[in-house]
């Protein structure tokens, strides 16, 4: 019983490792990607599911016709299908209008969730929102860790004078809630979905820059830094080959994990009248085109339970798939636990 | 601990002075003709927008600016908002009462409902009424307030026509706009009873009920996570199972040993769960109709009215510093060992 390798330990994988396992045997976790996997398909499939009823502005942007898109989106083998899948033209997320008519209808056979108020096709705004969903939470995240990572890495480095104004401009940045200060940062740009998303972000990345300043704290205690100090490494290298991988981590895995947050924020906005250009394919909007049709005064308010109920589930559940997968993650990573 | 508070306070000043600094730099991203609305005080002044701009020094540099609205904020002149055509400040001294009801009507709930599921949970650990907490918290946590708030409008107050949306019937806000009912404190439940009217506290009571209803189910979930797990931790440790060793009965070991010691985390929630309460009340009054200032502050974001929108930031910002000291307070009597040198 003696080969070569005995006694070379064997690389764990990551999916044998004990971390993935405490992950996958908890069901919040599995209903957390669950979700979250139905709702990545429905974005990247939104052009094939929603290929019968486009937009007159998105088949002349793909240069197909009503016929020809109803095929082609479907058929993996057609270039449109594929430019279509990851690079659609804006005009894609305008939800098109079946009428004008302020009173919504109920769901048919050609329109299964129903038509808002506005004449606004409720499946293909469902269907297109996820995708400005992930659009949103993604793009949010990303600007959080660029303005997190130098506010947090500067103050981390440096210390001293520039950590304390740093980290008091965080508290007071903090000290606004957030979507207060949201609503300034938006009616001080103005409406558009970018501005929205900057706005936003202006507002979260205080917890994540305080986070990072911590964690490169305690790294730069390591003795490693001080050894690669002692062997003459500059202060630029150090700090980007040593310090910042060895710190950002968390950092990394908790803002993403945020995206659920994220949509509250940026839904809630919408939902006021302060996100995208009207009729863009936005959960938060098309609520908002139900608002007037909630507490109906007609004598029968569930006859329009559709116009609230579909963009409200979509939220609840995109935010509920994100934070149970990131209480899973924060489980399993916390070794306390 | 009277130093400690002293010296906190002392701090205050800077802490506001820091929050109007970013505020008006944020307003440097505008021309100086939209920076003129913030300081105009009527419609008449609006026409002449030139003559502010010179007044104010709209056209000078950032310090010049900024010592110039200071100096105008100390006066009480945070400009004029065009949303309710008032100037700033008179709006916020008349929609306040309002916006404070309901934000001490939703406090106390949310945290008794907390810390009491928390709890629950903690001391039936992995049983069927912890995995009903931990399901509950997880979904409350996820709902936005208007999504459960048009929820609860759609079918409580839709279909089932319980409780009201505003702030109480119409006739009752008549009788208070027409003088009839004397507006002492301007929280409507008080008042009805000082005005000696036990049915417009009553009336007012039931109309809070759909948004107080709102904002536990959201924000207590946090509460509940935090005492939780740390009402666990504690549960484990040796202080604990001596006071079971001594034979403390089952209630006052939980109670007094182990929720005590648990409870500090969720006291520096609390504290930051008020900046979250008033982001919750903007929108629980947007929803159900209260003539608050979250409505109005909403509505004015919207109409990009930027003086409204800012002395809204100014006046939030006050308020979490506050609280973040009343919380610091309340450290040293929740937990005497922390010291305040």
């Amino acid at each position: 019983m003696s080969s070569p390798d005995y006694d070379a330990p064997k690389r764990e994988r990551w999916y044998e490792s004990k971390r993935f396992r405490r992950f996958r045997r908890n069901p919040l976790a599995v209903a957390g990607v669950l979700i979250l996997l139905f709702f990545a398909g429905m974005a990247l499939l939104a052009p094939a599911l929603t290929a019968d009823r486009l937009p007159r502005g998105c088949m002349r942007d793909l240069g197909l016709g009503r016929s020809e898109a109803r095929t082609a989106l479907r058929n993996p083998a057609h270039p449109a299908f594929w430019r279509a899948t990851f690079a659609p033209p804006g005009s894609c997320y305008k939800i098109p209008r079946v009428s004008y008519s302020p009173v919504p209808k109920p769901p048919s056979k050609k329109y299964p969730l129903g038509i808002a108020s506005g004449g606004y096709d409720i499946y293909y705004g469902i269907v297109w929102g996820a995708r400005t969903s992930f659009y949103i939470g993604v793009l949010v995240v990303g600007i959080v860790l660029v303005i997190a990572t130098v506010v947090g890495g500067l103050a981390g480095l440096f210390g001293g004078w520039l950590d304390n104004l740093l980290m008091r401009l965080v508290d007071v940045v903090y000290s606004i809630p957030g979507l207060v200060l949201a609503m300034v940062f938006a009616s001080i740009f103005g409406r558009g979905l970018i501005k929205t998303m900057i706005a936003i972000a202006l507002v979260a990345w205080p917890i994540y820059a305080r986070m990072l300043r911590g964690n490169i704290l305690q790294v730069k205690a390591q003795d490693y830094i001080s050894a690669a100090h002692a062997v003459g490494v500059g202060n630029l290298r150090l700090f980007f080959k040593h310090i910042l991988p060895n710190a950002i981590g968390p950092m990394i895995i908790l803002a993403s994990l945020d995206i659920g947050a994220i949509v509250i924020t940026a839904s809630t906005l919408a939902f006021l009248g302060l996100g995208a250009d009207v009729g863009y394919a936005d959960w938060g909007q098309m609520i908002s085109f139900a608002r007037s049709w909630i507490s109906n005064p007609g004598g029968e308010p569930l006859k329009y339970w559709f116009v609230w109920f579909w963009p409200s589930m979509a939220i609840a559940l995109f935010v509920l798939g994100w934070n149970l997968l990131g209480d899973a993650v924060r489980d399993a990573l916390d070794p306390r636990s | 601990m009277t130093t400690f508070i002293v010296r906190r306070l002392l701090q205050l000043p800077i802490v506001l002075m820091a929050i109007s600094l970013l505020i008006f730099g944020m307003m440097q991203f505008l021309s100086p003709t939209q920076r003129a609305a913030a300081f105009v005080k009527s419609e008449q002044q609006a026409q002449h927008l030139d003559l502010v701009i010179r007044q104010y020094n709209l056209d000078k540099g950032f310090f010049v600016q900024y010592g110039t609205w200071l100096k105008e904020v100390f006066k009480g002149n945070l400009g004029y908002s065009k949303t309710s055509h008032e100037p700033v400040l008179t709006t916020i001294r008349k929609r306040l009462p309002i916006s404070a009801e309901l934000a001490l009507a939703n406090f106390l709930p949310i945290m008794a409902f907390g810390i009491w599921m928390g709890t629950i949970a903690a001391i039936h650990r992995d049983r069927w009424i912890d995995q009903f907490v931990r399901v509950f918290a997880v979904v409350g946590w996820s709902l936005p307030t208007f999504v459960l708030g048009i929820w609860l409008l759609a079918v409580l107050y839709g279909h089932f026509k319980l409780f009201g949306i505003d702030r109480a019937p119409a006739d009752i806000l008549v009788a208070f706009a027409r003088g009839d009912l004397k507006a002492y404190t301007g929280f409507i439940t008080l008042d009805g009873l000082l005005n000696g009217r036990p049915d417009v506290t009553l009336a007012g009571l039931k109309h809070l009920f759909m948004p107080v209803l709102t904002m536990t189910v959201v924000a207590s979930a946090q509460i509940m996570r935090v005492l939780r797990s740390s009402m666990l931790d504690v549960l484990n440790s040796d202080y604990v199972r001596t006071a079971r060793a001594k034979g403390l009965p089952e209630r006052v070991v939980n109670l007094k040993h182990a929720r005590r010691n648990a409870i500090i985390p969720v006291v520096t929630l609390g504290g930051l769960m008020f900046a979250g309460l008033l982001n919750g009340i903007f929108f629980a009054e947007v929803i159900f109709n209260f003539a608050g200032l979250g409505q109005w502050s909403v509505a004015s974001a919207v109409q990009l009215d930027f003086p409204a929108v800012i002395g809204m930031a100014l006046l939030t910002g006050v308020i979490v510093s506050i609280a973040n000291l009343v919380v610091d307070i309340l450290y040293g009597i929740v937990d005497p060992r922390i010291s305040f040198q």
